[in-house]
């Protein structure tokens, strides 16, 4: 067991994802609460009070967000759950979509009721089939029983919901560039000044929040914010969905205690790794957060139980990020070389080409990361690697530039003497493996 | 006005909402590709990064100044990330200056030296891209040059509203294109994004490999094609580069007009019929004083008009709207008193042209009425049936429709067939032979230099007027 | 896309009025979904329905991955080879699709059956590897598991 739960701590069945099965666990308790004991500014209050913080990857303290929203000002504001799960190594929010859409949409209807939103959207992405026939039903429940539109629950509190379906990009994640594709135009992210909270959607007044973020909130106005605080640890109160995937035994969807040890959700919640290979690395939270050595991140052996705790402040300081909670577990034996020409073959592919430095940098560095994984590396290359994504860092309008860098950097650091090896060899010291033989 | 302090100095932003501005107004250069005064803010090319103090680095076209905020903009981060910045322009544009009409006057390569300088670091094959792509009858795309600030396509959505272009794709793959159903012919305003491009991405047709910047040189002037009297620059061989030609007109020939930017008529564009000037102004000359059209003397012209108003009391003047301040002034100091003068339009609308905008272009295809009708009226001219001489000034006259009985006399500049049909005609010089004003139809004036040497046998209006109106003959003076 | 539109202005009753633009991806995805791609018509039909610049709407059917605006084969093998799925075996299954359809990632069989392409993370890597068919998800894919799927595509 990972700790206690904020979203998964119920048993799925064949119903439990519809609205009869959501009200059976208290669904909509917590709209109803609200809409009746509750200003919107009480409901912002509870957010902030409970500390919560964004789950997308950059682990804004989400209440912040949403007071830079005045619910009175007199102008539209627009509520955006991200639904655009397309770190690689994520698939937690799928999980929310398929298995709990309504927890998503009470939230997003307190979500709405708190910041003065008429109009709110799920940017979902256009991959995801199935989560999106889920939301998609459940969004039509919703409406029947009167959740949606006008007059909610007879409070003269009105919303409705647009379900947005992406068409695959990934930019589209980066909050500002899923406002361009909703507005129609091609999803291109924005500079701030402004902020989107001053001019987002339609030019007015914006929060997007990540979907295990937001699907969180009916939890917390259904308990209160002393209740959410009592999970997790101080700085870094709640749950995380973990996504974990790779060389290891039982991958899934965890939601685990922040602050909850590495090591037993490695190798006792997890199963451990596969073909009972040694940690070579991890990935803690999508490609964009910079991989660990399994030495670094000290879940080394089972039951080496003072490793590394899982929370935001524990792996900043370790210079990675938990990120999209989306980790991947790397086994000995596994190329690394061939695995960073995977990432920033994704990069380059996913940059939309907008700021100098991604467009071009991403190209440049899986050109030649290529050229070194075909045999005619350069002993140079090492350095215009890190050139590159020195320059990439902090220069660009949204974070796919930096990420891309932080990822080959990283790689770099910590196992410099495979890419030395394969520049000065031509070929991989471990045969090119990506898979745990 | 928040003041702020640029590398040490303290700056008073005055109107400028954003540090790049307030840089630029004040003496601190920041270079910029994809910020343009016109355009809305992209912040696309990464180059006008600058440091504040306690915030790092950012780009200085998207920073609101704030009062007593500390900027440097050439700090070792700075200049380190600027020519990090011209690295990965470089990446894969092809450098071929040495066939690039913009080498020269290109924004790139003065970046270059001017803050990188440096060997390119990349080894990797430069990505091809299409070269030549033809956009329109007159503009030409080579995408391998394009560095993707943009502002070409803010142009056409911002600007002239036409639409046509946009960036296709994503990644280093993303690329400059018109829209499938428009070419940017649909454009009146499309070349201005050659001059606004940066680099050499869009080339003019009617200019490519025609000459090197560098041996040219603008004369300041003002399109004559509508009231609106735009401000242009007439780009022409520098007097030291002359080439040893047998047709000397290779030398003088307008080789491009530009936009003079001048804020209170045309800002930075013109249109693209202001570009063409050489259609109106180097049409074949008259170059020969006529007489019934047998060649005279311009003396012995002068003196047939001389003879004609001294003979005629009933004497029309139809004026030229082409015609300058000055030598309007000088018709009407000269002879004003002597005919019954009326301001006619010396060109209409074409077939197919856009005949009036909200950006630039005016219904009214001369550059002067307004100053002439300030001199003389703005009625209608109206030709009485008993008129016994015509002042015909300029073209757009149609000979057939005055009095069977009236003599007239033509001033004008090309070669038309009226020329022969008067029973005196004089040739003029143009607007690039001499100097002078026109005054657009918001009153505003604008003065055109010459350019091109006038032709031996054709005189200033302004020296001809005086000498038709004064008594006694013209002998001894022309 | 003309018999679509009572279906698009049903969209629009949850939208802000005003903004029609928005629905610029809706509609251009269930065009999509109706006929296999977006044709140069529709493109038209959009521009006059939706009240955009065509060159807009170009940029955005160029933007998006899963757009296109041309057939492609009746079923369409979409093979995520990031990093999670490549460690599952993703590029033996490639290899394995790929030699068994004698076509490259990009191409469509003679027959027009089946169309192969590689994608990039699909959002199942705890399930890895990945096939998108068409719309839907097959997860943890072997090459044998891969066969017996083809084998119902018909």
């Amino acid at each position: 067991m990972t700790g206690r739960k904020v979203l998964t701590g119920f048993e799925i069945t064949a119903d439990s994802h519809t609205l009869a099965g959501y009200r059976a666990r208290g669904g909509y308790e917590a709209l109803a609460k609200a809409l009746k004991t509750m200003q919107p500014r009480d409901v912002t209050q509870e957010i902030v009070d409970s500390g919560i913080q964004g789950r997308g990857g950059a682990a804004f303290p989400a209440g912040r967000k949403w007071q830079g929203i005045d619910p009175h000002d007199g102008q539209p504001h627009y509520l955006i759950a991200n639904a655009d799960e397309g770190e690689p190594g994520t698939f937690k929010d799928r999980w929310v979509l398929e298995h709990d859409p309504h927890a998503l949409l009470e939230s997003m209807l307190l979500g709405s009721y708190a910041l003065g939103v008429r109009h709110a959207f799920v940017y979902i992405r256009g991959e995801y089939d199935r989560p999106w026939r889920r939301l998609d039903a459940a969004v039509e429940e919703a409406y029947a029983e009167g959740l949606f539109g006008e007059n909610i629950l007879g409070s003269g509190f009105s919303c409705d919901l647009f379900v947005f379906r992406g068409a695959g990009a990934y930019v589209c994640g980066e909050a500002s560039s899923l406002l361009g594709s909703i507005e129609g135009t091609r999803a291109w992210p924005r500079n701030r000044p402004p902020r989107m909270t001053v001019r987002g959607l339609y030019q007015a007044p914006t929060v997007v929040n990540n979907v295990e973020t937001i699907a969180s909130m009916a939890w917390i106005i259904r308990n209160g914010a002393q209740a959410f605080r009592e999970i997790g640890t101080e700085k870094s109160p709640g749950t995380r969905l973990i996504s974990i995937s790779g060389h290891i035994r039982y991958p899934g969807v965890y939601e685990v205690e922040l602050g909850y040890s590495w090591t037993k959700f490695l190798h006792e919640d997890c199963g451990g790794l596969l073909c009972n290979k040694p940690l070579k690395a991890v990935i803690p939270g999508g490609i964009s957060s910079q991989v660990m050595t399994g030495m670094d991140a000290k879940v080394l052996t089972p039951g080496e139980v003072e490793g590394m705790t899982l929370d935001h402040e524990v792996l900043r300081a370790a210079g990675s990020s938990l990120g999209s909670g989306g980790m991947i577990v790397i086994a000995e034996g596994t190329c690394m070389v061939r695995l960073l020409q995977i990432m920033l073959r994704f990069y380059r592919h996913e940059s939309c080409g907008q700021c100098t430095p991604c467009r071009e940098g991403t190209g440049w560095m899986h050109r030649i990361i290529d050229r070194i994984v075909a045999g005619e590396g350069r002993p140079e290359d090492i350095g215009t690697l890190y050139h590159i994504a020195r320059f990439n860092d902090g220069t660009t309008i949204c974070g796919l530039g930096d990420a891309a860098g932080y990822a080959a950097t990283a790689m770099l650091d910590n196992f410099r003497d495979e890419f030395d090896y394969y520049i000065e060899h031509g070929h991989s010291k471990f045969g090119g493996n990506l898979e745990c033989q | 006005m928040p003041v702020i302090f640029i590398n040490g100095e303290a700056v008073d932003t005055g109107e400028h909402p954003t540090v790049l501005q307030a840089a630029l107004a004040n003496g601190f250069y920041v270079p910029h590709f994809c910020w343009h005064p016109e355009l809305s803010v992209v912040g696309n090319c990464r180059v006008c990064l600058v440091e504040q103090e306690g915030r790092g680095v950012n780009i200085a076209c998207n920073m609101p100044v704030v009062d007593g905020m500390r900027i440097e903009t050439d700090s070792e981060t700075v200049r380190a990330q600027r020519k990090a910045m011209l690295q990965f322009i470089l990446l894969n544009h092809p450098v071929d200056c040495g066939i690039c009409d913009k080498a020269g006057e290109c924004t790139l390569q003065d970046y270059h030296y001017a803050y990188n300088g440096e060997p390119a670091l990349s080894r990797e094959p430069k990505l091809k891209g299409t070269k030549f792509y033809p956009l329109s009858s007159r503009i030409l795309l080579d995408n391998e040059r394009c560095i993707l600030c943009s502002r070409c396509v803010r142009f056409t959505r911002e600007v002239s509203k036409s639409n046509v272009l946009g960036i296709e794709y994503r990644g280093d793959s993303a690329l400059v294109r018109p829209a499938e159903d428009r070419t940017l012919d649909d454009d009146p305003y499309s070349d201005n994004v050659i001059d606004i491009c940066p680099v050499g991405a869009l080339l003019s047709r009617s200019f490519l490999h025609q000459a090197r910047v560098w041996y040219l040189e603008p004369t300041p002037s003002v399109c004559p094609r509508c009231a609106r009297g735009c401000t242009v620059q007439l780009w022409h061989r520098k007097p030291e580069w002359q080439l040893k030609t047998l047709d000397p007109s290779h030398n003088t020939r307008i080789l491009r007009v530009t936009p003079l930017e001048n804020p209170r008529v045309n800002g930075p564009w013109i249109c693209n019929r202001g570009r063409d000037l050489g259609e109106v102004l180097e049409r074949p000359r008259a170059e020969q004083a006529l007489q019934k059209g047998a060649g005279v003397t311009m003396m012995e012209a002068i003196e047939a008009t001389r003879a004609l108003i001294a003979e005629s009391t009933r004497r029309i003047a139809l004026v030229s709207s082409w015609a300058s301040n000055e030598e309007l002034r000088a018709f009407q100091n000269a002879l004003g008193d002597r005919f019954t003068s009326f301001v006619k339009p010396d060109q209409l609308p074409e077939e197919g042209e856009v005949v009036e905008d909200e950006l630039l272009i005016r219904a009214d295809k001369n550059p002067n009425t307004r100053a002439a009708q300030d001199l003389f009226g703005s009625e209608a001219p109206e030709i009485r049936e008993d008129a016994d001489l015509i002042l015909v000034w300029g073209e757009g006259v149609d000979f057939a429709q005055l009095p069977r009985g009236a003599k007239i006399v033509f001033l004008g500049s090309w070669l038309l067939p009226e020329v022969g049909h008067a029973d005196v005609f004089i040739p003029l010089s143009i607007q690039t032979e001499r100097r002078g004003h026109y005054t657009n139809f918001e009153g505003v004036v604008s003065a055109f230099e010459p350019c091109q040497p006038r032709p031996e046998g054709v005189i200033d209006a302004e020296t001809l007027f005086p000498l038709l109106a004064a008594p006694g003959g013209a002998r001894g003076r022309a | 896309m003309k018999h679509l539109i009572p279906e698009f202005e049903r969209l629009k009753t949850r939208l802000p009025p005003g903004h029609d633009a928005t629905l610029l991806l809706p509609c251009l995805r269930r065009i999509q979904e109706d006929q296999g791609y977006i044709a140069d018509g529709d493109i038209e039909g959009l521009v006059e329905y939706l009240g955009v610049p065509r060159i807009q709407i170009e940029e955005v059917l160029s933007f998006y991955g899963m757009l296109r605006r041309a057939p492609i084969g009746r079923w369409h093998l979409q093979v995520c080879h990031n990093v999670s799925c490549s460690m599952r075996g993703a590029e033996r299954l490639l290899d394995h699709l790929s030699g068994r359809l004698g076509i490259q990632p990009g191409e469509t069989t003679p027959d027009r059956r089946f169309t192969l392409s590689t994608v990039e993370c699909l959002g199942a890597c705890g399930t890895a590897p990945v096939v998108m068919v068409n719309e839907a998800y097959h997860e943890n894919l072997d090459p044998a598991g891969l066969d017996a799927l083809l084998e119902r595509l018909d």
